[in-house]
């Protein structure tokens, strides 16, 4: 696309977010500056929801204290299943996140305006998914410090948990944090000049902000490029969860190529479902129905349409593999999931994906009239998809058994369910939190100072050499140190099970992934006076 | 502008490179080092392969090898109501198999320990090293690093591996007992049988005082389950020995090892029961 197309395009984006912010007065960065007014029922949610985490809180220190005994695992074979609601959970939180860094990326690379006043608040979901899942995590682990301690120190490329927690947890999260930062800039800007108090907080986030042209053009061009790069590692993130399932052939109904994109499909089906109802909750809230059109639902629902109908298809694939000509073992699960122990398990999850079809289906054909169906939709799918990673989990262990020991049960106790559930509300706090303190959708671009020619001529062409140079610094920097620090961990060379050649390698790696992402950081920041006209590389 | 900003870069270019290949030679070199240093150092020296051979026709189902082995390790007594709720940990356990309808019914005892498979699922998936095959053919388990996540309790397909899902209890009258050899494990680790690798420490230490090598006879009997059974049914020795019984005893037409089609090899030989007419 040629310069004048770029400009073109920036001139409508412009004009979108101008429209935006004028149709948003009681919830814009340019009406009022933070903390807005929310009224009773944000405080009423806030104390229930802080009550709430706080109970989650009593139930993981209850488990602390006398050890994962309180929660209803047991031992495989003696009749039980050692992963329960929280490895489920885990694969639920981590999975939620699909959507907010797919849609932010679906609008900066396929540019779909309907959806731009959607993206902050999908990233946030990615956000604080991807954080509930890394405590739910540590929640599963039967030495939490020891966890912490010795997964930067000693991790190992060979199990699949080091993508869970070098990937997942270090550059999945640090590039969305990336990413939401650097889209939130203009408007921290904005609120740093109206912000009742933690001025400077607002002034970090914006970090010199000013809204010039040159500006904007580098955030076009660096979100561009981030969620181009993002997407891949979305895909490596949710694969390595299922392969922590797919690849294990001792274990019956979890040896699976299927697994890892059923978990890729699976992710996004319960994070645009989740989005949905999140986005259409905080429109009815704030009252933003002028904002975020029916059509930005519509996106949504057909997005999600798309995705249910492939995991229905896997679903078939899955269970013909397992039923027609399969092993003992593996036609043993199915059939306990299917007719067994499992059933109303299984038959719930298949009649909330047909239902969530069937209607996604309806509006699609109707043109997406209903909010109130699509949200249906939305929370169906979210139902089927907490029981399905429920069912991916929990049966291989209590009926997965190749040698004779008898099937087992698992029922969860108070602490696993006080414990998510105390999960689910802290991050909703979280979220509630921020719509408080920050405009949870993208108001107008800031226009700052107009900086004088003569003050851009004189850090014009200097600075720009030092942003390009640091630029390449940090890309070289954390590219060198992510391969470094992954041959020095996995000893490439020698025998994959040894320990890390040199102890906390693995922060080396992560480092280096982090830095790779820290380098668009680096790039937007040193964005100096506005760019002649030519010569520089324009987005696609 | 171009001209400008490629100078720089043309002239830093062969530095780099330099700097790149030490760098990658650096890295072969610690990898590559250590290893040649340990073949040096090792020799010619033959590497045992601990392994087991448990005869299914000579065994009882006494269950005295369970009761050895909990004696031995220092295997926590969690008490009826926890063992009741599946949580019991057993590092020799006993699996049943029922075949038939009453009266025509038969049993069939196995004794299992931990198989000590060469190509370990264990080992593979845990996360930090805490498992490992130790150079002598043992699936080991380091108590201090494990950090409780039990994916090898899911991932071995013999169920081998337990949790401690809460402290460690025995009856107050069996702490005096307590075998001073093995480490006792702290909740919220996983742990397993471990051949009883103290006591072959404690053999070999005893071989090199008396100035001679390790023998068959020394360590046949060596395991506590091997030592306590009745019916002598389990037997230990060097897999890497030709001549050791258990090296005998594995190429019997008797012999199989449990679920040898996943490819774990297993270091546990069974010898098959044989069928009696009566």
């Amino acid at each position: 696309m040629s310069a004048q197309g770029t400009i073109e395009l920036l001139d409508r984006a412009s004009q979108r977010e101008t429209l935006t912010a004028e149709a948003t007065p009681e919830h814009a960065a340019s009406a009022s500056g933070p903390p807005f007014v929310l009224g009773a029922g944000w405080w009423v949610a806030v104390t229930a929801l802080a009550a709430l985490a706080g109970f989650g809180g009593y139930a993981y220190y209850q488990q602390l204290l006398h050890g994962e005994v309180v929660t209803g695992m047991r031992t495989i074979g003696a009749g039980g299943a050692t992963w329960g609601l929280y490895i489920v959970f885990v694969v639920f939180f981590i999975g939620v996140s699909f959507a907010g860094i797919t849609v932010a990326a679906l609008i900066r690379l396929l540019d779909i305006q309907d959806l731009k006043p959607l993206s902050r608040m999908a990233e946030l979901l990615t956000i604080v998914s991807l954080m509930m899942g890394a405590l739910c995590v540590v929640a599963d682990l039967g030495r939490p410090i020891e966890g912490l301690l010795n997964l930067p120190r000693y991790a190992r490329t060979s199990s699949p948990f080091f993508g869970t927690f070098s990937l997942v947890i270090g550059g999945y999260l640090f590039a969305s944090l990336v990413y939401f930062y650097l889209a939130g800039r203009a408007d921290a800007a904005h609120c740093a000049l109206r912000a009742k108090r933690l001025r400077w907080v607002y002034r970090l986030w914006a970090s010199g902000y000013r809204g010039t042209q040159a500006e904007r053009d580098r955030h076009h061009r660096v979100s561009f490029w981030l969620a181009l790069l993002i997407l891949p590692l979305l895909v490596t993130a949710h694969s390595t969860l299922g392969f922590i399932f797919g690849i294990q052939g001792g274990r019956p109904g979890w040896f699976n190529a299927l697994q890892a994109p059923g978990f890729v499909v699976m992710a996004g089906v319960s994070g645009t479902g989740l989005l949905i109802v999140v986005a259409a909750a905080i429109r009815r809230a704030l009252r933003l129905e002028a904002v975020i059109t029916p059509r930005a639902f519509r996106w949504l629902g057909n997005m999600l349409l798309v995705l249910t109908s492939v995991y229905l298809y896997f679903m078939v694939a899955e269970e013909l593999t397992a039923n027609y000509a399969a092993l003992a073992s593996e036609k043993k699960i199915a059939h306990e999931i299917v007719f067994g122990a499992y059933a109303g398990l299984f038959w719930t999850v298949v009649g909330s994906l047909v239902a969530a079809f069937a209607i996604l289906f309806a509006q699609f054909l109707r043109g997406g009239r209903s909010l109130a169906w699509t949200v249906a939709a939305g929370l169906l799918v979210n139902v089927a998809a907490v029981l399905k990673r429920y069912l991916i989990v929990v049966p291989s262990q209590t009926h997965g058994t190749l040698l004779p020991y008898d099937p087992g049960t698992y029922t969860p106790t108070w602490v696993e369910v006080g414990v998510v559930a105390g999960l689910f509300a802290l991050g909703t706090l979280i979220y509630l939190v921020f719509i408080k303190l920050f405009p949870i959708v993208p108001a107008a671009p800031f226009e700052g100072r107009p900086s004088s020619p003569a003050a851009a001529d004189a850090d014009g062409e200097g600075g720009r050499r030092t942003a390009a140079a640091l630029f390449t610094l940090t890309l070289l920097a954390g590219l060198g140190l992510a391969v470094t620090g992954f041959l020095l961990s996995a000893r490439a060379w020698t025998q994959p099970h040894l320990d890390p050649v040199v102890p906390y390698s693995p922060v080396v790696f992560i480092l280096g992934v982090m830095l790779c992402f820290a380098s668009a950081a680096v790039y937007e920041l040193t964005a100096a006076g506005p760019r002649p006209a030519g010569g520089s590389p324009t987005p696609r | 502008m171009s001209a400008a900003r490629s100078t720089p870069a043309m002239g830093q270019r062969p530095s780099r490179r330099g700097l790149l290949g030490a760098l990658l030679g650096a890295v072969a070199a610690a990898l590559v080092a250590p290893r040649r240093l340990l073949a040096s150092a090792l020799g010619k020296t033959r590497r045992p392969r601990w392994g087991m051979v448990i005869d299914l026709d000579k065994c009882t189902g006494c269950q005295g090898c369970m009761v050895a082995c909990r004696a031995e390790n220092n295997v926590p007594v969690n008490g009826p109501d926890e063992s009741g709720r599946d949580r019991g940990i057993f590092w020799m356990d006993m699996l049943t198999q029922r075949t038939g309808e009453y009266p025509d019914l038969s049993i069939q005892f196995v004794p299992t320990p931990c198989n000590h498979c060469e190509n370990a699922p264990c080992v593979k998936v845990c996360p930090v090293g805490a498992t490992y095959l130790s150079e002598e053919g043992i699936v080991a388990q380091i108590w201090a690093r494990c950090i409780g996540c039990r994916y090898c309790t899911t991932a071995c397909p013999y169920s081998r591996r337990y949790f401690n899902w809460r402290a460690p209890s025995w009856p107050e009258e069996t702490k005096s007992y307590l075998n001073p050899d093995v480490a006792t494990r702290p909740k919220g680790v996983v742990e397993k049988c471990t051949f009883c690798h103290h006591r072959l420490r404690a053999a070999r230490e005893k071989a090199r005082a008396e100035e001679r090598s390790l023998t068959d006879a020394d360590v046949r009997k060596l395991p506590a389950c091997a030592e306590s059974c009745p019916a002598g049914a389990i037997l230990f020795g060097d897999l890497n020995d030709p001549d050791s019984e258990v090296s005998l005893l594995a190429k019997s037409p008797r012999a199989f090892r449990l679920l040898e089609e996943l490819g774990t090899h297993p270091k546990v030989v069974y010898l098959r029961e044989a069928k009696w007419k009566e």
